[in-house]
């Protein structure tokens, strides 16, 4: 029991932070950012890269993973979204992009990384075993924290600085954020490249576990919108329960489900179909608190 | 009463959604003065507002503000100028809470100790915005929000404020309050005051000028006072309500 809690808890914060920078994006630019798994892979390739084969310390590939991506979703809004936002009155025209954006990046990690599954030495050895209930490694255990850590200081910055403010006022009331003399321009690229840089930094952390490979982007991509459909799209309160609702199912799914078969994601995407045709807005469905 | 000249529109035209919703609209405001327009919905009184504001860039015409030319500069730049604005439908960030939704208001201003100070003029202005300082806006009623979106806009620590409809939607009660609030904030602040209001009755009351808007353009002008007892103002805008 322990053991699934704690797995749970683990993946959960991972996902959380993804969801977070899908929502970020959605909430200020109502784009559905279907290239997110694709800038998450490409976080963990960078990190491989700096870590891996230059042989730098992990806090630096962390460090680079996040500008790397801050910088490609600036320029992706800037050169990309923005134009069709403003031409276009469609919203399927942005939903196209996205899509459009999440092929080529694809492409993109293939021509620069290949095609190779890639990991990085362990960061720390050693396993925590606490009486066999719970049973994990310590770097599991650290890379866990510092998820959780990240999401903190996500919610603090939203919270308490003065950019973060006026992502809250733009996502709730674009014109009165106008009005009160918030650059849309501005803000949506901040948020876009924040939005990023939080993809960048979960396939930083993820890499030194799981590793990462190309095919990874488009399950991840699902995996986000479905938390943020769980939490309700646009709220960070929603992102962050969606992704450890997300966490905490798979975890539990990969333990009592096991003896039947690979069968945890059709449970839960028939648990979520249900959920969805009772609550449509999922669990917090609001714009932005 | 100075009368150096602060905004004066000069034959704006504004076509937005396929109609024109200025026809050639020709107004001033003088500094200090508070100046109402009034008239029907879809008179073309808040795009004037928004003609002002930068949200809806004008067709043709000029607008100066304080000898320099407005129109064609940004939103934000005409915040920083000193032009706070007051939506119509409030416009409150619902889930902020009442003093981000201040702070807000003080967006383009840097210095954190005179935002501090205003906010604390603020919260003198409306004591009931103090008391609910955490509550999120969105819980407070017609009227508190209301307060909250006109001291939001004194958070720029404006020189001429735009107000769109502040009576709509809220209780006769409290429609004297903020009645009383804008001419106070008129007097003591220095800060010249310009009113869109279907409630003729009230906006002439607290004005010292108005313009009576008819289809996009200005059908009658003059000083509130004289405005009040013109037969025609009563008929058209005054209407037979009188209580």
């Amino acid at each position: 029991m322990e053991q699934i809690l704690a797995n749970g808890l683990y993946l959960g914060a991972q996902y959380a932070l993804i969801a977070l920078g899908l929502t970020l994006i959605f909430s200020l630019m109502n784009v559905l950012n279907f290239a997110h798994g694709q800038m998450y892979v490409f976080g963990g390739f960078v990190t491989y890269t700096v870590v891996a084969q230059l042989g730098l310390p992990f806090v630096v590939g962390l460090f680079v993973s996040a500008m790397t991506l801050a910088v490609m979703g600036a320029f992706i809004e800037k050169f990309l979204f923005r134009p069709v936002i403003k031409k276009s009155t469609r919203e399927e025209s942005t939903m196209l992009l996205a899509a459009g954006i999440a092929f080529f990046l694809d492409a993109v990690i293939l021509l620069i990384f290949g095609e190779k599954q890639r990991g990085v030495p362990k960061i720390i050895d050693g396993v925590l075993n606490w009486d066999f209930r719970i049973i994990m490694p310590y770097d599991r255990i650290l890379i866990g924290c510092l998820a959780v850590a990240m999401i903190i200081a996500f919610i603090l910055f939203m919270q308490y600085s003065k950019t973060g403010r006026a992502m809250r006022a733009l996502a709730q009331d674009r014109v009165a954020a106008q009005l009160m003399g918030v650059e849309v321009d501005r803000y949506s690229m901040i948020g876009f490249a924040l939005g990023a840089m939080l993809a960048g930094l979960v396939g930083g952390l993820l890499v030194t576990i799981t590793g990462v490979n190309l095919g990874m982007g488009g399950p991840t991509s699902i995996k986000a919108f479905l938390m943020i459909m769980i939490g309700g799209a646009g709220v960070i309160s929603g992102a962050i329960a969606g992704g450890f609702i997300l966490g905490m199912m798979e975890s539990i799914g990969l333990t009592a489900l096991s003896s039947y078969g690979d069968i945890t994601y059709l449970v839960i995407f028939a648990t979520l179909m249900v959920f969805l045709a009772i609550r449509p807005q999922g669990l917090m469905g609001k714009p932005w608190g | 009463m100075t009368t150096t000249q602060m905004l004066s529109l000069n034959n704006v035209e504004l076509y937005y959604d396929h109609v024109y919703a200025l026809k050639g609209v020709s107004i001033d405001l003088n500094e200090g003065e508070t100046v109402a327009l009034i008239g029907a919905n879809g008179a073309g009184k808040s795009s004037i507002l928004r003609a002002i504001t930068g949200l809806s860039p004008i067709t043709s015409g000029e607008i100066h503000y304080q000898g320099a030319r407005l129109d064609g500069t940004s939103a934000a730049e005409i915040v920083k100028n000193g032009i706070a604005m007051v939506p119509e439908g409030r416009r409150v960030f619902p889930y902020m809470s009442v003093k981000d939704n201040l702070l807000m208001g003080a967006f383009t201003r840097t210095d954190k100790t005179q935002i501090t100070k205003t906010l604390n003029d603020v919260f003198e202005r409306f004591p009931r915005l103090q008391e609910r300082a955490r509550q999120q806006a969105g819980t407070l009623s017609g009227g508190e929000q209301q307060m909250m979106v006109i001291g939001r806009a004194l958070m720029a620590k404006p020189r001429l404020l735009l107000l769109d409809e502040p009576s709509l939607g809220i209780a006769p009660k409290l429609v004297q309050d903020i009645a009383r609030a804008i001419v106070a904030i008129n007097r003591d602040e220095n800060v010249s005051v310009l009113l869109v209001e279907q409630n003729s009755r009230m906006a002439l009351s607290i004005s010292h000028r108005a313009y009576a808007m008819s289809t996009g353009s200005v059908a009658l002008s003059g000083v509130s006072r004289d405005l009040m007892n013109d037969d025609r103002i009563k008929a058209a805008y005054l209407g037979g309500d009188l209580e």
